[in-house]
């Protein structure tokens, strides 16, 4: 009964992790229509800011400076922040898919960071004792799960009301405006550029604090925690929960990190030790397959958009 | 620094015939493959499986001075045609459907998709290990004396490959200035409507790319699988290299990504000595990102 | 019978939304037919349609009598039917020859042959032949569209507002072509802006006002006739 409670509540908490992510790139593809690949990126930026701000002074490398955890995931809001603007001003005023690509390359850059840059990110090993917040007044185990898991739910509703609002508001419209119609994006020229800079960098910064909430929740990162799988997972949650829908994007989370916790797990029931390895590739591909099945049999997702502004207004 | 303009100019190669797959389905099909990466890989890795059928535990008998011998240029021959048959059949089985009714970044997203499942797909049949077309070690010739500039030593098989580069793009530019196919693909890619009323058959085109396309990532995957390693992992990690080579030639342009790619391997190559070898593929994202802050037409492409 | 003809054709780029709604129109060989009509009112859509570039939900296209409704836009010059478009009706990255050997090749014709005979319809083309198209002035690209469109001898043209952004040296040029070309025993749906110029060469006026036809008559007494600016501009005071 514990540890299927246990089990229950690591399943929420990484799904809930995830919703978050998604829910950021909600905010770029379905309220605006940029295309982010390098999601991964984003998300390990945030984590390994604040691992860097909150672990105990390590002399071989940069940090730590034992920082309130609070502390780390605002750094970590702050860094992912910085870098989708550095990426978004260079990138966002060409063509979409220049976007796809640049931020693709900078998820590669990331990667090769995290991967070489001891001194920062502890290379391949990556950073260890990340501090897990009030450990020490709860104690580890379940109890310790339960109550990170309502932190990260506290974080995921508050977004899920700040993201509602802000698509809502004049500014969200304007986002939706810019995404359906070329010539409504054209009008207000430099200031659709403005616009969009502004949902792409909030969107990174969902993933940043994402990434932070995951290396505390774990206790260490590495760069194998980052690679493109996760942002392809992060798209396959918000494709199949339906882009343009903010519940969407969350249950997306919940049904796909359910789809791939249960049949890893049924993976490593059936398949023999030896065989591992290759059975996961195949559910990368099963995976892969499903995705491409939701984009052609139900391009809305799950759910869909809502349709707050119809497309075809006054037709007939 | 002629060494590492030689191995800029090795990696270019491989890059560079990518890229020009690359950019005709790109300038075609008007979007960004990401699983184009993939199809070097199958392509490498078909031509393994075609040479392992081939040799049958026997021995290859290397050509001349080469690493391999003609079995490995029979395989090539064999995972030409069987590389471009995924691509068709990835083409019929998804983007044609949602380009049907979708827009172009919908199939951005399939073909990431697409990209992760070829890739699994080459993990889980072929596994992880790194795989040799040869195990014949080469000795590199010493074209260059040590005291000029650095000197300069070059095994035979990476000169083949950049002879055999040159003429796959010679040949590449001959059939698509003067054949009606070519000249067809050029049309199409410029303008799909017009070209359907000078009488072109632009599903037949579009077919005809992604069998092009994909023949060059085969020949690609092939050199740089016999200039390196045999690895899932070989096309994706070659992605942001053909993508900087794509738009620094100018979407569309053939030539263009063929110089793209050379500056790409010669960036790469630089790289190494600048921030180590380990940081390689920051060379391709610096050449991306200043093509794309200074010129993002590229360096001769004329459309925006 | 005619050699170009519409039959209650219904068209429209997204299924439910028809832009030409029932129109007919026919062109008889050494025919020059001008399609006019206030802006939007479907001329270029109608024009598309015909040359299979917008599906027709309802109606038929007629080419020397046979029904062509059902044959792909890509097959269409081959059976006699040429079509210059708008704008971007040369191909810009290929030169001038590539552009006329290519449609010759894929009509099946010998490219060499076809390409000389134009060169010999349009001598300034041959001058060019290296050039590549996007490099032309804006009447060459006239020149050249209608090159391409008439290489395979084709029964019908149609050409959507050719003098668009010409000098008035080149409009004259390029309708004095059309005569030529008229001469040839060849039907011209001509779809122009430019009425009076349109009605001077003509021989007969369809006038397509928001997707039906409102007018077909012979093209001369139309000049100054009062109910064409009433259409025009009803249309607009409408919209
Ligand atoms: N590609 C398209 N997709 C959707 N609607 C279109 C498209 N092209 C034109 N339309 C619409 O079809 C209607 C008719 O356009 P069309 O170009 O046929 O008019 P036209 O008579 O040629 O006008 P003009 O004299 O300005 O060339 C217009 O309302 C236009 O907005
Ligand atoms: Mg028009």
């Amino acid at each position: 009964m514990e540890s299927a409670l246990s089990y229950l509540a690591f399943f929420l908490v990484f799904a809930s992790i995830f919703a978050i992510a998604t829910l950021g790139l909600n905010l770029q593809w379905g309220a605006t229509g940029l295309f982010n690949v390098g999601v991964a990126g984003f998300f390990s930026v945030g984590a390994y800011a604040s691992a860097i701000l909150t672990t105990p002074p390590d002399p071989e490398r940069l940090g730590g400076f034992a920082l309130p955890v609070a502390v780390g995931w605002l750094g970590a809001v702050v860094a992912s922040g910085i870098v989708a603007w550095a990426v978004g001003a260079a990138a966002l005023r060409l063509r979409h898919d220049y976007l796809a690509i640049t931020t693709f390359g900078v998820a590669v850059v990331i990667q090769l960071v995290a991967l070489n840059a001891q001194w920062i990110t502890g290379g391949p090993f990556g950073r260890q004792s990340i501090p897990r917040p009030l450990v020490a007044e709860i104690g580890a185990g379940l109890l310790w799960n339960l109550f990170y898991l309502a932190v990260v739910l506290a974080i995921l509703a508050a977004l899920y009301w700040a993201f509602e609002t802000l698509v809502r508001s004049p500014w969200g419209r304007v986002l939706r405006a810019i995404r359906e119609d070329e010539g409504a994006a054209e009008s207000l020229g430099k200031r659709a550029m403005a616009f969009r800079l502004q949902a792409f960098v909030l969107g990174c910064m969902a993933m940043g604090l994402a990434g932070a909430l995951y290396a505390h929740f774990v206790g260490f990162v590495a760069p194998e925690d980052f690679l493109p799988i996760l942002t392809f997972q992060i798209w396959v949650m918000l494709i199949i929960g339906g882009s343009g829908n903010n519940r969407g994007a969350i249950l997306g989370a919940y049904a796909v990190w359910a789809i791939w916790s249960v049949s890893g797990g049924l993976l490593r029931e059936i398949v023999p030790q030896a065989e591992q390895a290759r059975a996961a590739a195949l559910q990368v591909v099963l995976i892969g397959v499903l995705l491409a099945a939701i984009l052609l049999l139900r391009p809305r997702g799950l759910i869909g958009e809502e349709r707050v502004v119809s497309r075809h207004a006054g037709q007939g | 620094m002629l060494q590492l303009v030689a191995d800029g100019l090795i990696v270019g190669s491989v890059v560079s015939l990518g890229a020009v797959g690359l950019t005709l389905t790109y300038s075609l099909l008007r979007f960004a493959n990401f699983g184009h990466g993939e199809l070097l890989t199958w392509g490498a890795y078909l031509t393994l499986a075609f040479l392992g059928l081939l040799l049958a535990g026997a021995e290859m008998a290397p050509i001349g001075p080469f690493s391999f011998g003609w079995p490995l240029l029979a395989a090539l021959m064999l995972a030409l045609p069987a590389t471009a048959a995924i691509a068709l059949a990835v083409d019929w089985a998804l983007f044609r459907r949602l380009a049907r009714h979708g827009n172009a970044i919908t199939l951005v997203i399939a073909s990431f998709g697409a990209a992760l499942a070829l890739r699994n797909l080459v993990q889980f049949i072929w596994g992880t290990l790194p795989e040799y077309y040869t195990r014949e070690i080469q000795i590199a010739i010493r074209l260059v004396p040590r005291d000029v500039l650095g000197g300069l030593r070059i095994t035979p098989d990476q000169l083949l490959v950049l002879a055999l580069t040159a003429a796959v793009v010679v040949l590449l530019h001959l059939f698509l200035s003067y054949s009606t196919l070519g000249r067809a693909m050029r049309a199409t890619a410029m303008n799909p409507a017009l070209a359907r009323l000078a009488g072109a058959d632009v599903a037949k085109v579009a077919r005809a790319t992604w069998v092009i396309g994909a023949a060059l990532a085969c020949i690609a995957g092939v050199f740089a699988g016999l200039t390196g390693q045999i690895r899932p992992m070989m096309g994706f990690d070659l992605l942001l290299p053909l993508f900087a080579a794509a738009i620094l030639g100018g979407i569309g342009n053939v030539w263009g990504a063929v110089i793209g790619g050379l500056i790409v391997g010669l960036a790469e190559s630089f790289t190494v000595p600048l921030l180590g070898a380990e940081y390689r593929a920051a060379g391709s994202f610096a050449v991306l990102i200043a093509i794309l802050l200074i010129r993002p037409t590229g360096l001769f492409g004329a459309r925006a | 019978m005619s050699a170009l003809a519409a039959r209650e054709v219904v068209a429209g780029y997204e299924p439910g939304l028809p832009i030409v709604k029932g129109a007919s129109l026919s062109v008889a060989g050494g025919e020059i037919v001008a399609l006019l009509g206030p802006n939007g009112a479907g001329k270029s859509t109608l024009a598309k349609a015909m040359a299979g570039l917008v599906p027709v939900a309802s109606g038929a296209v007629l080419l020397q009598g046979s029904d062509i409704t059902a044959v792909p836009a890509h097959l269409r010059l081959k059976r006699g039917l040429g079509f210059v478009p708008q704008t971007e009706n040369v191909f810009a990255n290929l030169t001038v020859r590539e552009n006329l050997e290519l449609a010759a090749s894929l009509a099946g014709l010998d490219r060499r042959a076809a390409r000389e005979e134009m060169f010999g319809f349009f001598p300034d083309l041959a001058r060019l032949a290296r050039l590549e198209a996007g490099r032309l002035s804006g009447g060459q690209r006239q020149m050249l569209a209608v090159a391409r469109a008439l290489l395979a001898k084709p029964a019908a043209l149609m050409l959507d507002e050719p003098s668009a952004g010409l000098s008035p040296r080149y409009v004259a040029e390029v309708f004095a072509m059309l005569a030529r070309v008229r001469q040839a025993g060849v039907a011209i749906l001509l779809v122009e802006q430019n009425v009076k110029a349109a009605l001077e060469l003509a021989d007969r006026a369809v006038v397509l006002v928001d997707g039906t036809v409102r007018l077909d008559e012979p093209a001369r007494p139309l000049l100054g006739d009062p109910r064409l600016p009433a259409l025009f501009l009803g249309a607009r005071e409408h919209a």
